[in-house]
């Protein structure tokens, strides 16, 4: 009997966040009608001598918006024209809704997650109890009395609480905790900011507790009590004994510094870092639709002057439009595997640096746009990439994903990263000497593996009958390069082989046909040799009748199931974990041998974050008899990176730690006697990484791809 | 300055050694399959030093030649690819199967026939028979001076401002123009080709001289007219011996290790 182990919890969205809350206030309106009589009510404007102050600082804080947006604006149209962003709006409104106003992604840091619903909820119910204020004063339109004047003055001071409570959380944070990443990039209006709502908080409270002194508290007990924490601290302001001309005196001085600093707090949205409360749930909208694997074609990139981007007007219009959105939170950067190792890049500060560099040049570009029309591409002196963004930072991306999955404002880093790589290899020919040399070998010899001296035949060797696809196979089953030119996969490629044909499946190989797809290609910034390398392998594809594909990589797989169909190509795509755990579960396949050991798993980037495929090789673990798996600390949509991703297998790595190492320490932790993985480079990583951190060799646990257990799983240990 | 880069398209140097086969029949190397041939290393160093200098030297211009098949059209754009100006590739049956000899001759010849020409850079060898020759013998049929295995060369004020590897250091040496330099690959890297250059490139037309456009005669180049005669081609056999050291005791068979490596005069 097999025993599945247990597959830990996807994390859940939790669509209920708004409903408790709102089923409970509800109730509470209810019983306000049930119970009080119609009589309650206050006088609006009590005690203000000038009221329509407060339209003069409104008229104020809607002309700033108005220059803010302006302002901005005109630095976002310098950016080139996009397309599709109006495409599937459902779909977008859908995200603007989960991603803005629910912030899904905010939670995935929990107390962040509380802080900011409890700072963002009281905001928008304060301001809604405001506007309900300035509607019953000054319009012929009156409700706020009886029942629902109580029930207004509840949800208002329920509110008010909230709203402290989120900046207390705040203040915690970050002045009493050694919380690190919001301080990374801590500027005074960070301060301003919180300090600030607190104070219009309290204030706030203070004038509602002095209104109720004069006009409640003895006269309206019962009216009173509804205003809950208002009417604590006027029973606790009561016991000194104002008089009441004290008591309207203090009134009128607090109204006038809790509005002035109401809408002081409300024009910081145009200045600071407050303005993503616009730009995050329309950043939202514009989020890519399709795969974050999936990465932009230049159209006709024989027919372009300049490749990728080279000046800040080169990016699109959205691209400058999200560096607004970005607040500094840090959470792309704590995940970001090379700034976790120590290595040149840190993605919230490379967003900040554009967003700089914008500021800097965008203004001058504008003018230069109006007087000579595009001819003034060089405004500054200061070149965007290699002066503002420098080639190391942009090498030491691994296009992961990790930044995008994190960002709660939505910002997609890695395509923005690509190209300005884009713009660094094909316009100026500045690359590291390593991937140099593996998209040259790319170039003449069809694969990145400079110096193998195997061919993509050797694997074969004692399996006996290779069948080559002829299209009348079901499936193409792709080798790839890793894993039939370096020694280390060769055995991967020999157990999907085996593992396949056991399941009965109709397939075969290409052999010394297959190419490479031009994955590091496109991910070390060199479109045109990707746009080659894949045009000449969908027509191999087309004319050999291949409809299904089965990848030994998930670069593969990615660059298949994702960036073919830019090119006309259209192929059903499997990753082979996928293809074995669905012939496990049909029965076609079947783990008889017990495998008694401990195991940990790592999640490929490609294979799970950029695309989604997280069960299956769990699943294949789990149906593996004896196979004890421990997660490790960071899985999952959280996994961190090998450190090979992003052409990062060719390269040198600059930096205080290497990747490998840091993930191939956090795999050890677990005290696994494997490390499993999908991914030929993983493995590839792994195998470097866990003797660098384990010297003895004694117990050092041994890297494996799913398709290796499931061999010993299925054929025995060592039947091969 | 108009400098001429040679450059010769070879096999992959990095075939895996499974495949890389000899016609015993031919005497020659069959071309592995799938493996295309490329530019020699050390032609692509040259054409590196000569784009350096061009650089250096407004108004000055690179012409690439290549005598070899009509697949060496492709090292001929990858030349022009990394900036040269034009391309001409020496392609006739007449030149198949000669020695470094006969090559010379085409090529001095082709240089001759440019006319302009005020040096010439080749590879201080070709990566597939490692002679070394071709350079010198350039320099002897046009009757110029040569220094190779150049890890730098610049313009100076006589011409060129050469840097020679030694064996034990090196050798500064100014010469006059025209000249021949072979540049070694301490000279550094060449460049990767940038796009648009590659898309220049690309539309540019090389030109084709067969041994008539030359003046040559047929029967001094090529096979007719190589020196060098290819007696047989073949891949060594490895193999190793074991011998085991008789003795009953450890020092005894140290004794017999100790007279057998005697014997062979290793000791």
């Amino acid at each position: 009997m097999l025993q599945p182990t247990t597959v830990p919890e996807r994390p859940q969205r939790r669509v209920g966040a708004w409903w408790g809350p709102a089923v409970g206030i509800s109730a509470l309106g209810f019983y306000a009608v049930a119970t009080v009589d119609d009589t309650a009510g206050r006088e609006i404007g009590f005690n203000a001598d000038h009221p329509w102050a407060v339209y003069v600082f409104m008229a104020a804080l809607v002309g700033l918006m108005g220059y803010g947006f302006v302002r901005h604006a005109g630095l976002w149209m310098i950016g080139r024209p996009t397309s599709g962003l109006l495409r599937e709006v459902p779909h977008r409104l859908r995200n603007a809704a989960r991603l803005g106003l629910a912030q899904d992604k905010v939670r995935r840091d929990r107390y962040a997650g509380i802080m900011h619903w409890c700072i963002f909820s009281s905001i928008v119910v304060l301001t809604i109890v405001t506007a309900q204020v300035a509607i019953e004063a000054d319009s012929p339109f009156k409700f706020l009395h009886g029942p629902y004047y109580l029930f207004f003055s509840f949800y208002g001071d329920l509110f008010g609480v909230i709203g402290l409570v989120g900046v207390g959380m705040a203040l915690y944070r970050r002045y009493f905790s050694d919380f690190h990443r919001i301080r990374w990039d801590e500027r005074l209006e960070d301060h301003l900011i919180i300090v600030g709502l607190g104070l219009v908080l309290l204030t706030g409270f203070v004038l509602e507790s002095a209104r109720i002194m004069v006009t409640e508290l003895h006269q309206h007990p019962d009216w009173a009590k509804w205003s809950f924490a208002s009417y604590a601290i006027a029973r606790g302001l009561d016991v000194f004994d104002f008089s009441e001309k004290q008591v309207l005196w203090l009134h009128t001085w607090v109204w006038w510094v809790h509005i002035a600093m109401a809408f002081a707090w409300l024009g910081l949205i145009v200045f600071t870092r407050l303005d993503h409360l616009f730009f995050a749930p329309v950043n939202a909208f514009f989020l890519r639709t399709d795969s974050p694997g999936r990465l932009a074609k230049i159209d006709d990139i024989e027919q372009q002057e300049i490749f990728g981007v080279g000046y800040v007007q080169d990016f699109t219009w959205k691209q400058l439009f999200e560096l607004d959105a970005c607040v500094r939170c840090g959470r792309c950067s704590e995940v970001c595997p090379a700034n976790i190792s120590g290595q040149p890049l840190s993605p919230m500060h490379l967003i900040q640096d554009l967003k700089g560099h914008l500021a800097d040049v965008g203004p001058a570009i504008q003018r230069h746009r109006h007087e000579a029309g595009d001819a003034g591409r060089e405004v500054s002196s200061v070149a965007l990439v290699g002066d503002v963004i420098k080639d190391e930072t942009l090498w030491a991306c691994r296009t992961c994903g990790a930044c995008m999955q994190e960002c709660p404002v939505m910002i997609e880093h890695v395509p923005t990263i690509v190209d300005m790589r884009r713009f660094l290899v094909m316009n100026e020919a500045r690359i590291p000497a390593t991937a140099q040399a593996a998209l040259e070998n790319l170039e003449m010899r069809g694969h990145p593996w400079r110096g193998t001296a195997l061919e993509r035949t050797t694997w074969m060797e004692g399996l006996g009958d290779v069948p080559i696809f002829d299209g009348s196979q079901e499936y193409l089953y792709w080798v790839g390069c890793s894993g039939s030119l370096v020694e280390r996969n060769l055995p991967v490629t020999k157990a999907v082989f085996r593992l396949l044909g056991e399941s009965g499946a109709s397939f075969g190989v290409l052999g010394q046909e297959e190419t490479c797809n031009g994955d590091p290609a496109r991910r070390l910034g060199n479109e045109y040799l990707f746009q080659i390398l894949a045009q000449q392998l969908i027509e191999t594809f087309k004319a050999k009748n291949v409809q299904k594909v089965i990848t030994n990589c998930p670069h593969c797989f990615n660059t298949f199931k994702n960036e073919y169909p830019q090119f006309d190509g259209h192929f059903e795509v499997l990753h082979h974990t996928e293809f074995l755990a669905g012939a496990m579960q049909s029965g076609k396949l079947v783990a008889k041998h017990s495998v008694n050991t401990t195991v940990t798993y790592h999640d490929s980037c490609y294979l799970g974050r950029l695309n989604g495929v997280y069960d299956a090789p769990r699943q294949i673990i789990s149906m593996v008899h004896g196979a004890d798996l421990t997660e490790m600390q960071r899985n999952l949509s959280k996994g961190l990176c090998c450190g090979a991703g992003g052409g990062n297998m060719w390269q040198e790595e600059v930096g205080e730690r290497r990747v490998n190492h840091v993930r191939a320490e956090e795999a050890v932790r677990t005290g696994a006697q494997s490390v499993i993985s999908n991914c030929p480079f993983c493995i590839q990583m792994f195998e470097d990484g866990v003797p660098a951190v384990h010297p003895e060799e004694e117990g050092r646990m041994k890297p494996f791809d799913v398709a290796e257990l499931l061999e010993q799983a299925v054929f025995g240990p060592g039947t091969r | 300055m108009h400098i001429v880069v040679c450059a010769k398209q070879i096999p992959d140097p990095e075939t895996p050694p499974s495949a890389f086969k000899i016609d015993a029949a031919t005497n020659k190397v069959v071309p592995a399959q799938g493996i295309a041939p490329v530019l020699s290393q050390f032609d692509a160093i040259a054409a590196e030093a000569a784009l350096r200098i061009k650089e250096a030297n407004a108004g000055s211009k690179v012409t690439v030649i290549s005598m070899g098949a009509e697949s060496a059209q492709a090292a001929i754009k990858q030349v022009l690819a990394m900036g040269a100006d034009e391309g001409v590739l020496l392609n006739d049956p007449a030149f198949e199967d000669g020695d470094s000899h006969t090559t010379a001759t085409v090529l001095a010849a082709a240089i001759k026939k440019l006319g302009d020409v005020d040096a010439v850079f080749c590879g201080r060898q070709a990566a597939d028979w490692d002679m070394g020759q071709v350079g010198l013998l350039v320099a002897e049929d046009l009757g110029w001076p040569a220094a190779i295995i150049a890890k730098g060369v610049t313009t100076g004020a006589a011409g060129l401002q050469i840097t020679r590897v030694l064996e034990d250091g090196f050798e500064s040496l100014e010469a006059p123009l025209p000249a021949v330099v072979t540049v070694s690959n301490e000279f550094g890297e060449p460049r990767y080709p940038k796009l648009p250059q590659i898309m220049a490139a690309a539309k540019k037309t090389v030109t084709n001289w067969k041994v008539g456009d030359l003046g040559l005669d047929p029967g001094a180049v090529g096979k007719a007219g190589s020196r060098l005669k290819l007696e047989k081609l073949f891949i060594p056999e490895k193999g190793g011996k074991v011998e085991l050291m008789e003795g009953d005791t450890p020092q005894a068979q140290a004794a017999a290790l100790v007279a057998r490596l005697m014997a062979d005069k290793i000791l």
